[in-house]
């Protein structure tokens, strides 16, 4: 890790002059909308109640935190300003880090402020109040199965095979899930299995780009569709005059105890289901593995540079074979957590949901620390878009929806600034 | 490389992009064969049965064989022809509308696919990857389908504004990505991809919110184009024969398409930045103009084939427009892929996957097999085509040229 230095700038900068401007600029439209729209917009005598305690509280209801009244001018007028605020300082002093830190610290702004402002009284939403607890965890479930999409992506990237797959490895361990769900009762054995299936997908991936040197992305859109395809075709064939294969279980939440009680951060993390404490799992043998211990530096090495990793005796193609594997196993349990999530399969219900977790592990640039504060955003994009319905905000649904896809494109044009990947991402190794 | 001439035959075997193709497109066949066969009852029963009785091996083999042959044989007899009501066309003068329905059919899906494919091929011959022509080709349609729904115009200013309308839209949204490649280096994959999401989005809220839905209908189906822009049929509207101007547009596009990448000095770039990104740049070609360039052509004709789908066919569109089973999009990568980015051999390719489309409908009639196994067969060959390597060790092929069957590999970051 070398400073760039130039006579000039001797900082080293995550995200260019320019670009931090267009940031900046962002960030002040949205503080004047919370302005205009969220605080002007509301009647000065309006106000919206804010409660923290979860609406289902069938696995152990959290200490009560009591009710929050706001009014609802004052507070989203508060809002506007400390954004108003974060945007003018982003403009004129162009930090040369955390940037984007400071616009999500101002999208969650904007967050709240729409939620103050469609909650309060004589506002749209049939409800005059709302729940912060029961938001995050709506929105905690996509976050989860992107986290899953993220992390097997960066299993295999971090080798050098692009998994644009994902999509796939979802859908087949969402199908193979759904029935030994159904048919055992037994998430457990339904995780094993969508790994199984997850890992034989993530093998053809690898036989293709690796031994084969297919264009990683042609194979991995192309295995997407068959396998949407296939689970289609399976769908009609078996699921629909089989049903009992298909019930729609869904696992029980398992409270971890006393932590369970922490309001707010209780029902959110430690009263899930399994994948969730899977995933805490997941991500921390992660962020451990790749970057603490001998097998990650190899890994990072065959993903940069294979010739040299091969120069001093790493196996690169093993390397590859074994984490694209491990890869699409991964991505296979995100599947199984999604069914955990959805209850019955449904052909193409993962809409797009591993191309967004691709996203979230460019955004995160390869890490699974970034990863995953990627797909907390697009998680609550995510639930945004179906959330808001119900509080009838007054924009159609159709245009909602768009949302999580806008924000994706967004991302990967490089509103975050500078990412590169591993140099030799997606590059087929030759031995010569 | 052996210093005695190869004969014909033994070329015939080589590795050469035709026979590479076509064994592809055999190796297709014989995965859609096994997926017929792993997800039959029936055949499975037969094959537990194989050590119960004596010829328990051959009941099994079979009842396989019947259930692949049926399922094939609707597909052929659904999307080219069926024998028997040919022949009795031919002997008895009676029923030619039956006997041509199916070319007809074929013909009519060849049109548009023919068209988006060709735009599809010319940003793969660039290095490109325009994911979204599904998405084009959908706002094409929306685009198309408003001018020639609410706009009285005469026929003949009518019909080429409504195909202009279509190109436009398509143009236009193929710039998102296009722009956002060349100023931001947003990798197209993904930022196509979202946009069909988009697409999918935007076609519902048109359908439903905007007034290009059918005045009193609360069902997401637009208005009918206009008799003044729709595209002529060849066959009087009496018989089922849907066979439209729409193929010859396609087989102007696949002359244009030809010659643009052939013949034109763009077209040149296009296939030097394809071909080698370094060497376009130091010979002066500006790799952002190409790439803007590329979108703009590819999704316009994107557009045309939305347009030429709605407006040669139903002249309506409703919320499954062309989603179908994988999408247009899809099958026009698959296409491109297979007819290896060279227009003439795409059009070929357009003609054979639509008929597989078509054909898979009638099968899904008669046979209860799911359409999906179309898209099946399709990605498996394109798996196959892309990796002619594989095939040539199957068969055992000679060594051929393989080098120039074998796709342009880049990483993330180009």
């Amino acid at each position: 890790m070398t400073t760039v230095t130039t006579p000039t700038e001797n900082v080293r900068r995550d995200t260019p002059v320019g670009r931090t401007r267009v940031i900046g600029g962002i960030m002040i439209a949205m503080a004047i909308f919370i302005l205009w729209i969220f605080a002007f917009g509301a009647s000065a005598k309006a106000t919206s109640i804010i409660t923290f305690n979860p609406l289902n509280t069938s696995g152990g209801a959290p200490w009560s935190l009591g009710n929050l009244t706001l009014p609802s001018r004052i507070s989203t007028l508060i809002l506007g300003l400390i954004a108003l605020g974060a945007g003018l300082e982003t403009m004129i002093r162009i930090p040369a880090r955390r940037v984007m830190a400071r616009f999500g610290f101002v999208s969650v702004l904007f967050l709240l402020g729409l939620f103050v402002w469609t909650v309060r009284s004589g506002g749209p939403s049939p409800t005059n109040f709302m729940d912060v607890t029961d938001v995050l965890v709506n929105a905690s479930g996509i976050t989860m199965v992107l986290i899953y999409g993220s992390m097997a992506g960066i299993m295999c990237e971090r080798a050098g095979v692009v998994n644009i797959a994902i999509e796939g490895q979802f859908l087949g361990g969402a199908f193979v899930g759904a029935i030994v769900a159904s048919s055992t009762n037994s998430f457990v054995l339904a995780t094993v299995a969508g790994a199984v299936v997850g890992a034989l997908l993530g093998w053809v991936l690898a036989f293709f780009a690796i031994r084969y040197r297919s264009d990683q992305v042609i194979v991995g859109v192309v295995l997407v569709t068959m396998i949407g395809s296939l689970t289609n075709f399976l769908n009609l064939t078996f699921l629909t005059p089989y049903q009992q294969y298909n019930t729609g279980v869904t696992p029980s939440s398992i409270p971890i105890p006393l932590l369970d009680k922490i309001p707010v951060v209780g029902p959110l993390l430690f009263n899930q289901n399994m994948f969730f404490y899977l995933m805490y799992l997941l991500v921390g043998a992660m962020s451990f593995g790749l970057f603490k211990t001998k097998w990650g530096l190899r890994v990072r090495a065959v993903g940069e540079h294979p010739q040299a990793a091969a120069s001093v005796g790493i196996r690169v193609k093993g390397v590859r074979y074994f984490n694209t594997i491990l890869g699409g196993a991964i991505g296979g349990v995100g599947g199984v957590a999604f069914i955990a999530l959805h209850g019955q399969f449904n052909p193409g219900f993962t809409s797009g949901l591993g191309y967004i977790a691709l996203a979230a592990l460019i955004f995160g640039r390869w890490r699974p620390s970034g990863a995953v504060v990627a797909s907390i955003i697009f998680g609550l994009t995510s639930m945004l878009a179906s959330g808001l319905q119900s509080f009838n905000v007054p924009v159609s649904s159709e245009i909602l929806g768009m949302f999580p896809y806008i924000i994706t494109i967004a991302v990967v044009s490089g509103l975050i600034g500078r990412v590169r990947a591993p140099a030799a991402d997606g590059i087929p190794y030759k031995q010569d | 490389m052996t210093d005695a001439k190869p004969t014909l035959w033994q070329r015939y075997l080589s590795a050469n992009p035709v026979t590479i193709s076509f064994l592809a497109i055999l190796l297709g066949f014989v995965v859609g064969a096994l997926v017929i066969i792993f997800s039959s009852a029936d055949v499975m029963h037969a094959w537990t049965q194989i050590f119960n009785s004596p010829g328990g091996i051959f009941h099994a083999l079979k009842v396989s064989l019947d259930n692949v042959g049926a399922a094939y044989r609707a597909m052929f007899t659904g999307s080219v022809v069926d024998p028997t009501i040919f022949w009795h066309a031919l002997t008895t003068g009676q029923g030619w509308n039956a006997a041509l329905t199916p070319l007809s059919e074929t013909l009519t899906y060849a049109a548009p696919l023919a068209i988006i494919s060709i735009g599809v091929a010319i940003s793969f011959e660039t290095g490109l990857f325009n994911i979204g022509a599904n998405g084009q080709a959908i706002l094409g349609g929306i685009a198309g389908t408003a001018f020639g729904s609410m706009i009285n115009l005469p026929m003949y200013i009518h019909l080429p504004l409504t195909l202009l309308c279509g190109v436009a839209a398509g143009a236009f949204f193929g710039l998102i990505p296009g722009v956002l490649k060349a100023l931001t280096g947003a990798h197209e994959v993904i930022v196509t991809l979202m946009l069909n999401y988009v697409v999918a989005f935007f076609l519902l809220y048109s359908l439903l919110s905007t007034p290009l839905q059918l005045p009193g209908q609360a069902n997401d189906l637009s208005r009918v184009i206009l008799p003044s822009a729709q595209l002529p049929t060849f066959f009087s509207t009496a018989t089922t024969l849907r066979v439209n101007w729409g193929i010859l547009i396609a087989i102007a596009v696949v002359a244009f398409g030809w010659w643009f990448l052939n013949r034109s000095t763009m077209g040149f770039d296009f296939r030097v930045t394809g071909a080698n990104p370094n060497a376009a740049r130091a010979s002066g070609i500006n790799p952002k103009k190409v790439i803007i360039y590329v979108f703009l052509i590819s999704g316009g004709l994107a557009g045309l084939a939305g347009v030429v789908q709605v407006d040669g066919t139903t002249h309506a569109l409703d919320g499954g427009f062309l989603i179908g089973s994988a999408g247009i999009g899809f099958t026009a990568i698959t296409v491109s892929l297979l007819g290896r980015n060279k227009p003439i051999n795409v059009f070929w390719g357009a003609i054979l996957f639509s008929a597989l489309g078509v054909g898979g409908r009638i099968m899904q009639a008669e046979t209860g097999i799911p359409l999906d196994l179309a898209t099946i067969i399709q990605s498996a060959v394109v798996l196959f085509v892309a990796t002619p390597v594989l095939v040539q060790e199957i068969f055992r092929l000679r060594e051929g040229n393989l080098h120039t069957i074998q796709l342009n590999t880049k990483g993330w970051g180009t």
